[in-house]
């Protein structure tokens, strides 16, 4: 489009042909007022409140409303001449006469300069703007609202004035709705559910974390408009680099590297298996995990520690070892529970005045600090508890255990069973592999332990490599541990890792297979052997030759070769007989 | 003929174990440094694969007077050469039924799938075996009159071989 | 004759001479008014009632029945005229068809009871041709529309139809005949008053493919019928007028908008048109030139805003009738979003004349700036109501007396509405006006400046505008001296805000209030301010309005105030409704010149009349609704409309000097 030369208030300004006069006058910084006017929509001009009048500079003149206007070259506008003003005014004195005092009507009231309308004052607030019908049409595009009726009965209502099942609750009306006409309402009073916390707001684009990598936005298509409705791409509107991709999709991508760290980390126990904490079936039995989600300063209760029927607890009961140190669970210990247990046990006396007991088999501190974080704890009046928790149960014995929920437990140092009521009840779960560790290892060539966690090459002297060369593994799924240890693990694999790619080259195998070609029949059996593809037919020669590079040294095709052609070094076939010699021999 | 089952509650057996290097011989190393005690009859000869194994080794080594052979590698699926341990499956199947044949009680030879961190398998296996052998009473293979037999059975070793990759 | 294909010029002019041969020269035809008029009078029955008779004579197949279209004079219908004498009777009775086909048709003789009687000469008139009502109009849009059968295309055709698309098809290129209707001065009918070529020449240019051409039959002017006549009556002229615009602007899609409330004009419409298509006259191939263009009927929902031609293409395209604006003009920007010419039914039909006669033959008539005929409906309190199709430039004083036979009953005129809704009220006489001298009550009341009567006006656009009215699609409301101003703005004002669409505030919020203020004063509880708070309003409504509906909406206000002023301020400042119209601020009463008739007795809705036969009646002032039955009824002016209150007075004072009109005492009746 051309571009051409226009003038406001005497301001001249360049414009492209056709453009509106409002978006040229918000460039020179001129204010029009508007009421109907919303960026990103095409403009409804039923308010009139952005008059202007427009000159042709040889005595033609018309008032135009500047939002929709298309600008042509030679264009005089005038923004705030008498007529235009009285027009204004006029315009919202009839207004307000039918709308209730508004605060979006009376700011601009004071602009205009009116302070008693001739007419009085109205009830409605519905300026009949039509931002909600268009916002849903031309952005949402899910059509539910429209204007229904005409003239002075016109309004904004659904079809049949019932409640639209086009309607997709994503509160676009509400947001540009400039009065507070339209609300959303929440039609529920919910109770808190502990196990569907998730942090921060479900924003349909969001950077996902802080750490995220790359730390750009990301497009929930769950709650996206434009993918339930194929309307609205404001955002690719409003980008300024145009980075916004909607066709975007998963790919899998192939890369080429020379090492492999797995850092798959690990799984929380979930304690359902194990009845007798009762996870489940009462409410208010939470996992540490779901605790510490609504504990967060940005989920629901706004760090605030809740029971289900938002209410503060009184008594908290943090049990340890849920998962771990069980024979009906697993046997190992998953290091880190007690010390967060302590964690939440300061936290929760922190921010409530409940009594918090902690039920406990050892107290394990290692590491920097933290056995004297449990000696303060014990000062903060934390009860400690040191016996297995025999089970959770909400039967009431006693007036004080109704409607409470009981822990049963033996308490070792006094030698005594004991029934301790409290309101929540928190379960210290420990770590496990993921489900998947199996396929993860079988993928990259690897061994787990008996527990499902990754094997390092050597339990003390190997701790990041695997069997596997090149393979790496660091953090949890090597096994349970906290930060710190990760972190320096994390470091120690990425050091071996990159002396490999520093390296440059990779030292084979020494104990590859070799052919002596003048025992070779050609009668190859080796060749579909070979897992590696390292043999191959001579066809010329028609013998069997070897890619010493992709031979990976595990002599099958040397057990099989009839005539001992191939043989393995470091293995052969008469070094291992000598070897057996030589063991029995040792009497 | 068959073998002449003396019991004899002081013979020690003379074993010899063939471990892959990757599972078996590094849960072997497990046991060891775990601390773990067991027989010590077995004599560990060590393989990249157990798919390395020949089976004329297993017969070398009765011949040259081990009483039993214990045969280590990693579980199906987990060969760290993908599919060694398989052939070593297939190849001890048929030499079982060579031993069979040649009148060699079959319990001699014994093929275990032994996982890296399973020392107390190794340990578990390596007392069975000792255990068992001694109730079988010594081998004496060098003593037996039917040596021609034996190189007819190392013939059919041969032809096992070929077979073996079917 | 069956529907054959027509695929040159010489073809039509062959089947022309076909169907003007198959016809007897000098037939008697019996044409009778069938436009909706005459149909509600009952002009079927009359139709039915000569085809039996001419049947039972043996006359039927010398002599045709034929119904045509709208005749004019609604007033005096039903309307049967028979050619080719042009014997003219009117308010014709199944009755009297008998007698008709007896007199006239065997006998040529005359069945005087039925010719029409000039009301002011007394004169009794034969031809239809003579009588003063079509004497002084030129009838050429409608020129067909009483000889015709609208549903018969041969009738058409026999008159000379479609020759001007034939001459336009053939011998001219688009652009020629885009030249020609501008030469011709031609300007949009419907109200607007564009000039025709112009929109033409800017739709030809325009970028955008299709284009499209529309008819507007929206007419929602209350009042106003001329569309629906020339529908009814003669829509091939409006299909031939659309096929030539069509082909000068580069378009093959048509579209009618008619108004729902239209049934007969849509059933004639579509049977044209379908009649024309099987003619080659319409479709594919027109005329065997290959140019092809067709029309598709639509009808409207009921809304007066679709006759707004951005409502219009809105509503055609199935959206809300709502305008939008108008800075990117529909010619190049119209149904959905390509080039679109619109026009009105009336200009339509006027292409076809324009094309056949020549540019300078309808140049020559009517004034500099306004070109040709205007069909004007002409309503209200005159003697002849019909249609009136007159060239332009005539004075108000012809239409008003020439045409429409002056003001029935002993009253006066006092003004003219025209142009519907949008229009303004113009002020044709001045002995209405507050007579000072009579009614000193009115002293307070400054006189009105522009009260000057504007009965020699000539009627053109630049006129009408000029004066503070406007042409619009020709309407004309004429009212006497019994017609309320404030009433009159307050019953448009009415109508506009239940037909504003409601989008943009000035209109919907603007006409409310304005209406509430006339409502306070027409009840008698209006301020001082109110005349200038209603002009300052004004200003802002007709500049800041979205669409012709909001910006027109006060001119009914602005010129009843322009003209009538002293009127409204009676009703303000006196508290008194001068034509004793708005019922708060009247009372009815009855005078000395009451006889006792007895006549407005019954009318009466709430049994206020209290009187005897040939005795003074008195009208119970708090059982009196206002309602002007008894005013309506009275032939000896005995009914008083005064200013509230004053009626008890008056008829004290009745009862003191009355005296019974006949010398005999009467009769005691019970």
């Amino acid at each position: 489009m051309a571009m051409i030369k226009i003038t406001i208030d005497g301001h001249p300004i360049e414009v492209e042909e056709g453009s509106y006069v409002l978006d040229a006058a918000k460039k020179l910084g001129i204010e029009i007022p508007t009421l109907c006017h919303y960026p990103h929509m095409v403009p409804y001009a039923a308010c009139r409140i952005c008059s202007v009048e427009a000159r042709d500079g040889k005595g033609w003149t018309k008032i135009v409303t500047s939002c929709n206007y298309p600008a042509w070259d030679g264009l005089e506008i005038s923004t705030d001449t008498p007529r235009v003003l009285n027009a204004r005014r006029m315009n919202l004195e009839m207004l307000l006469s039918r709308c209730a005092p508004i605060p979006v009507l009376q700011k601009l009231a004071r602009q205009l300069g009116i302070e008693k309308p001739r007419w009085g004052l109205g009830e409605d607030t519905c300026i009949l703007c039509g931002m909600c019908v268009r916002v849903c049409d031309e952005v949402v595009g899910a059509h539910a609202l429209e204007f229904s009726e005409r003239g002075i009965f016109r309004k904004v209502a659904t079809p049949f004035e019932e409640e639209s099942g086009d309607c997709i609750l994503c509160g676009a009306c509400a947001k540009v709705c400039p009065t507070g006409h339209i609300v959303m309402e929440d039609i529920e009073q919910r109770e808190i559910i502990h196990d569907e916390i998730t942090l921060g707001p479900n924003a349909a684009i969001s950077i996902p974390t802080r750490q995220a990598v790359p730390n750009v936005p990301v497009i929930n298509t769950e709650y996206c408009i434009h993918f339930n409705t194929g309307g609205c791409k404001v955002c690719s509107m409003v980008c300024p680099k145009d980075c916004i991709n909607y066709e975007d999709t998963e790919q899998y991508e192939d890369i080429k590297v020379g090492t492999i760290i797995l850092a798959t980390g690990f799984n929380a126990f979930d304690p359902s298996p194990l009845k007798q904490y009762g996870y489940g079936r009462y409410s208010n039995i939470i996992t540490a995990e779901e605790f510490e989600m609504m504990n967060n300063a940005s989920g629901p209760t706004g760090g605030k520690i809740l029971l289900a029927n938002n209410k503060e607890p009184h008594a908290v009961g943090i049990i340890h070892c849920v998962g771990s140190r069980d024979t009906n669970a697993h046997p190992y210990c998953s290091r880190v529970c007690c010390m967060y247990s302590l964690k939440l046990a300061h936290l929760i006396k922190e921010r409530t005045e409940a009594e918090v007991y902690n039920f406990y088999i050892d107290m394990r501190t290692p590491g920097k600090g933290y056995e004297e974080f449990y000696e303060r704890l014990s000062n903060e009046k934390v009860h400690f508890v040191r016996g297995r928790v025999a089970e959770v149960t909400d039967w009431a014995m006693t007036p004080e255990e109704e409607d409470r929920l009981v822990i049963r437990v033996e308490d070792t140092l006094i030698g005594m069973v004991r029934r301790i009521p409290v309101d929540m009840v928190v379960l210290s779960i420990g770590l496990e592999p993921h489900k998947d560790a199996e396929e993860v290892r079988r993928l990259f060539n690897i061994s787990c332990s008996s527990d499902g966690w990754f094997l390092e090459r050597h339990p003390k002297l190997g701790p990041v490599s695997t069997f596997t060369d090149g393979i790496f593994i660091a953090g949890a799924c090597q096994g349970p541990k906290d930060i710190p240890d990760t972190v320096a693990q994390a470091g120690a694999a990425a050091a071996e890792a990159m002396v490999l790619v520093d390296k440059g080259v990779v030292e084979l195998e020494p104990n590859t297979a070799y052919l002596t070609e003048e025992f070779c029949s050609g009668c190859k059996t080796c060749i579909p052997l070979c897992p590696f593809s390292a043999l191959s037919f001579n066809v010329e020669k028609k013998i069997s030759a070897i890619n010493e590079a992709l031979c990976k040294g595990c002599g099958t095709c040397v057990a099989a070769c009839p005539s001992g052609a191939l043989q393995q070094n470091l293995f052969d076939d008469e070094q291992i007989y000598e070897e057996i010699k030589g063991v029995l021999n040792y009497v | 003929m068959s073998d002449s089952s003396m019991t004899n509650n002081s013979f020690e057996p003379r074993i010899v174990a063939f471990f892959c290097n990757w599972c078996t011989y590094t849960a072997a190393d497990l046991a060891g440094t775990s601390r773990m005690t067991y027989a010590p009859n077995a004599r560990v000869v060590r393989l990249m694969c157990s798919g390395r194994l020949d089976p004329q080794f297993v017969l070398a080594a009765l011949r040259e007077g081990a009483d039993g052979v214990l045969i280590g590698g990693c579980h199906p699926g987990d060969c760290h050469y993908q599919e060694g341990n398989y052939k070593a499956l297939r190849r001890y199947k048929l030499l079982k039924m060579l031993l069979r044949k040649m009148g060699i009680d079959d319990k001699r030879v014994r093929l275990e799938w032994i996982s890296a961190s399973e020392g107390d398998r190794v340990q578990a296996v390596m007392n069975e075996i000792v255990e068992d052998i001694r109730k079988l009473g010594p081998l004496h293979l060098e003593s037996w009159k039917y040596q021609g037999n034996l190189a007819a059975a190392q013939e059919l070793s041969d032809a096992i071989k070929g077979v073996a990759y079917v | 004759m069956n529907a054959e294909r027509i695929s040159s010029p010489r073809d039509l002019d062959e089947l022309r001479k076909r169907i003007i041969n198959q016809r007897q020269e000098n037939k008697t035809i019996i044409t009778i008014c069938a436009g909706t008029g005459c149909l509600a009078c009952g002009c079927e029955p009359v139709a039915s009632a000569f085809k039996t008779a001419l049947q039972q004579s043996g006359l039927d197949k010398e002599v045709e029945v034929r119904t045509t279209g709208c005749h004019g004079f609604c007033e005096r219908g039903p309307l049967v005229v028979i050619q080719p004498q042009g014997i003219f009777y009117q308010r014709t009775k199944p009755s009297d068809v008998k007698m008709i086909v007896e007199r006239t048709i065997k006998k040529g003789e005359l069945v005087d009871r039925l010719l029409y009687r000039d009301p002011q000469t007394n004169e009794v008139i034969v031809h239809e041709k003579d009588i003063p009502f079509y004497k002084r109009q030129m009838r050429l849009v409608f020129g067909k529309n009483g000889f015709m059968d609208p549903t018969s295309i041969n009738d058409y055709i026999a008159l000379g139809g479609y020759q001007a698309l034939a001459r336009a098809l053939t011998a001219m290129q688009p652009e020629e005949i885009i030249d020609e209707v501008k030469k011709s001065g031609l300007r949009g009918r419907g109200g607007g008053g564009f000039p025709t070529g112009k929109k033409w020449a800017s739709c030809r240019k325009a970028q955008g493919s299709p284009k499209y051409v529309i008819c507007n039959a929206d007419e929602g002017d209350p009042g106003a019928f001329m569309d629906r006549s020339l529908l009814e009556g003669n829509p091939h002229s409006v299909i031939e007028g659309m096929v030539i615009g069509a082909y000068a602007i580069g378009s093959n899609d048509g579209y009618v908008y008619v108004r729902n409330e239209y049934p007969l004009a849509v059933k004639n419409l579509s049977i044209a048109i379908k009649a024309a298509r099987e003619h080659g006259l319409l479709g594919k191939d027109i005329l065997g030139t290959g140019f092809g263009f067709d029309i598709e009927v639509s009808r409207g929902g009921g809304a007066f805003v679709c006759g707004e031609s951005t409502a219009l293409m809105a509503s055609l395209e199935g959206r809300t009738g709502e305008p939008r604006a108008k800075y990117i003009h529909t010619v190049d920007a119209g149904l959905w979003n390509k080039p679109s010419n619109l026009n009105n039914v009336e200009t339509w039909a006027n292409v076809p004349l324009i094309i056949e006669r020549g540019a300078d033959w309808y140049a020559g008539i009517g004034t500099a700036s306004s070109k040709g005929t205007k069909v004007f409906a002409l309503t209200g309190k005159v003697n002849n109501t019909g249609l009136v199709e007159v060239p332009m430039g005539i004075t108000l004083r012809e239409i008003l007396y020439g045409i429409g036979g002056g003001v029935p009953g002993n009253k006066k005129f006092k003004a003219v509405q025209t142009g519907g809704p949008s229009g303004g009220t113009l002020i044709v006489e001045r002995e209405w006006q507050l007579d000072q001298k009579k009614a000193p009550q009115y002293k307070s009341i400054p006189k009105d400046e522009e009260a000057m009567s504007l009965i020699d006006l000539p009627v053109d656009f630049e006129e009408l505008t000029r004066v503070g009215s406007m042409m619009g699609s020709g309407g004309m409301i004429v009212m006497d001296e019994d017609s309320c101003m404030v009433d009159v703005a307050k019953y448009f004002l009415n109508f506009l805000q239940e037909e504003s669409c409601g989008k943009c505030l000035p209109c919907r919020e603007g006409i409310r209030i304005m209406l509430k203020i006339l409502t306070r004063i027409s009840e008698g509880a209006g301020k001082t301010e109110d005349i200038a708070l209603l002009e300052e309003m004004s200003r802002a409504i007709a500049d800041t309005s979205l669409c012709d509906l909001g910006r027109s909406a006060p001119n009914p206000i602005m010129s009843t105030i322009r003209y009538f002023r002293s009127e409204y301020q009676a009703h303000i400042i006196d508290k008194r409704c001068p034509a004793g119209v708005c019922k708060e601020l009247v009372s009815h009463a009855i005078d000395n010149n009451c006889n006792g008739c007895h006549a407005c007795f019954k009318p009466c809705p709430t049994d206020a009349i209290i009187g005897t036969i040939r005795q003074l009646h008195t009208i119970d002032q708090d059982k009196c609704i206002q309602c002007g039955a008894c005013y309506q009824i009275c032939k000896f002016d005995a009914i008083r409309r005064v200013k509230r209150g004053e009626g008890g007075e008056i008829q004290r004072k009745a009862q003191e000097v009355w005296k019974p009109k006949t010398k005999t005492q009467p009769a005691a009746m019970a």
